[in-house]
């Protein structure tokens, strides 16, 4: 008797979360937008009815909404654009001329794809759709992580923001000689694993396009051509837009309601002040291209190697990009693509603050 | 049906940028440098959704002229069907945008920042690397908040600067930590969009703190006293009126 009555009890606090940690890559999208959808909806309810909340929650919704609205109108012209350059590139780019310019080697081929934001300049919105684009256009797997990760600060307008406000110095150099270093490393591991374990299946529809590639090249030409950049254009914003929007409001969520200030007080130390700031790089997610302007900020009180682990870390993974991976790669490498440069910037940066007088 | 409605939200999202843009409170939101790239990305969401509807009552003429065998040939120039969560996400800028009436950061904001008052470095967040290029506004009583905190930390002898005069606006925070007499008028300062803002303050001494509801904007004239809290020399504003005010069309102050 005793065990029967035991088991019932037990089982529906263990089996959900086992079953939701074993089978994560089988946990469809659409049950995800359901368990978000629900979320949504009792924010929505709050929102509605404000009176059935104690006062303090509802000034705390209203700086979500805030935030959220901040975050996601800054982050969605360079989206549009990110989408704008996949759809030329779908179109304009044909997969035998990107296999001729990449290189088959390893190392130059990641290297190639560390320096590639100078060919794309795009920032860590924009990149995230140039990249699926490119993937179906068959660049390697290593490649295109390596650009992932780099192009959001080896471009020249994050070049030029960060010599505004930082001037020639360590924090200019580091950025972009460890931006590349990380991007090119991480690149590398990911060459040695099979395309089909890191990416999401692609649909039929790159296929298609490439079947109407060829009828509407002899058909009605650029104009067509053009007509038709656009709509994958369009599909590839709705697409990740999404993602975009789960991102911008989880950051909200966590600027709402988890004290910044205790963060900022806690790191002064050489490995304390790294980790604290790549923490608020996480979760502020803010652009890349301005986030030197508010590093600016944290000079006086921060050590260089955190300052660069900041400027490093934040474009290449935050809330809202690690959320807009989960449209191009699969969730376990979504994870390694955050835990990889973390370490790595980890240990550059710790090491840059313990040896080096910076 | 998805489709269409897929569209009305394209459309919806670049309207709602734009009145944004148009009424002002964009600026609750975002750095107005960006106020040029937001009208851009409301004409191509807009133009995207119009384009959208244009290219299927085209197909939808098509199909109609052609027979079934050329399906796969429709199927590419058709833009994606999305599902109702995607869908209900798009919608959601929109609709919490509608739903909270646009307000810039507030005190509560603040109090969730937990910030530190007069102690706490992260006050003088907004402080300038050694050796950059800031114009201090040179007439007392034009100076922002921003500008004293800058003074202030910037000057090797803030005393000197005792019995100026001050005229400041921010909003009115309050907490326990303060003596009835005092309160500190606030702002956050923002680089890029509300994501970085830092609140900084100045501390008031008002006799007369208890009409004053927190969160509101007022307007402070008075003069300054250098004072020392915990070995650093911060600015107070001795009040001599304390006045409510609107909402600046600016709440933000900018580096």
């Amino acid at each position: 008797m005793a065990q029967i009555e035991e088991k019932p009890g037990e089982r529906p606090f263990t089996t959900p979360p086992l079953t939701h940690e074993a089978d994560k890559t089988a946990v469809s999208a659409r049950n995800f937008g359901r368990i978000l959808g629900a979320v949504v909806i009792l924010l929505l309810l709050i929102g509605l009815f404000p009176n059935l909340v104690p006062g303090n929650l509802n000034e705390r919704f209203q700086t979500f909404v805030t935030i959220f609205l901040g975050i996601f109108i800054e982050a969605v012209p360079f989206l549009l654009a990110g989408s704008l350059v996949s759809g030329l590139i779908e179109i304009f780019v044909d997969k035998a001329s990107l296999a001729r310019y990449v290189p088959k080697r390893a190392v130059p081929a990641a290297f190639v794809g560390a320096l590639l934001g100078f060919a794309f300049p795009v920032c860590e919105c924009g990149v995230v759709p140039v990249t699926r684009r490119l993937y179906q256009k068959g660049l390697p797997v290593s490649v295109g992580i390596a650009f992932l990760l780099s192009a959001p600060v080896i471009n020249p307008v994050v070049l030029a923001s960060t010599y505004v406000a930082f001037g020639w110095g360590p924090v200019l150099i580091g950025r972009f000689a460890f931006s590349i270093l990380i991007a090119f490393i991480v690149g590398l591991i990911f060459q040695f694993a099979p395309p089909q374990e890191i990416l999401l299946s692609v649909d039929d529809h790159s296929h298609d396009h490439d079947h109407d590639h060829f009828g509407m090249a002899v058909g009605n030409g650029r104009v067509q051509r053009l007509w038709q950049a656009m709509t994958i254009a369009g599909d590839d914003f709705i697409d990740m837009v999404r993602y975009l929007i789960i991102g911008s409001m989880l950051a909200a969520t966590m600027q709402t309601f988890v004290p910044q200030s205790t963060l900022i007080s806690f790191g002064s130390g050489p490995v304390t002040s790294v980790i604290a700031m790549m923490v608020l790089a996480f979760v502020l997610s803010i652009c890349s291209t301005v986030d030197a302007f508010l590093a600016l900020s944290f000079v006086n009180t921060f050590t260089t190697g955190s300052i660069l682990s900041f400027l490093v870390f934040g474009p290449m993974v935050d809330i809202k990009s690690a959320l807009m991976f989960l449209g191009v790669f699969r969730r376990r490498v979504v994870l390694y693509l955050i835990l990889l440069p973390l370490a790595l910037t980890m240990l550059i940066t710790i090491f840059i603050n313990l040896n080096l007088g910076w | 049906m998805k489709q269409t409605i897929k569209n009305i939200l394209l459309i919806a999202l670049g309207i709602f940028l734009l009145s944004r843009l148009l009424n002002g409170t964009l600026s609750f939101y975002i750095h107005p440098r960006f106020n040029g790239l937001t009208l851009l990305t409301a004409v191509g969401l807009t133009a995207l959704g119009i384009g959208y509807a244009i290219q299927q009552r085209r197909q939808a003429a098509h199909a109609h002229e052609h027979s079934n065998e050329h399906d796969h040939e429709h199927a590419h120039i058709h833009s994606h069907d999305v599902s109702w969560a995607g869908l209900f996400l798009l919608s959601l800028p929109v609709v919490l945008g509608l739903l909270v009436e646009p307000r810039p950061l507030g005190a509560s904001a603040l109090q969730n920042r937990e910030i530190n008052i007069g102690t706490d470095v992260s006050l003088t967040s907004a402080s300038a690397p050694e050796g950059s290029e800031l114009s201090i506004v040179a007439n007392a009583g034009e100076r922002n908040i921003l500008d004293w905190l800058y003074l202030f930390q910037r000057s090797t002898d803030p005393a000197s600067f005792n019995g100026e005069e001050a005229h400041v606006i921010g909003f009115v925070y309050r907490d326990d930590r303060f003596a009835n007499t005092q309160f500190m008028v606030s702002r956050f300062t923002v680089s890029c969009c509300v994501a970085d803002a830092a609140p900084i303050g100045l501390i008031v001494e008002w006799p007369d703190t208890a009409v004053l509801t927190s969160d509101s904007w007022v307007e402070v004239t008075g003069t300054i006293q250098a004072r020392t809290f915990n070995g650093i020399e911060i600015p107070v504003l001795v009040a001599d009126s304390v006045l409510p005010t609107e909402t600046p069309s600016q709440p933000y102050l900018y580096q």
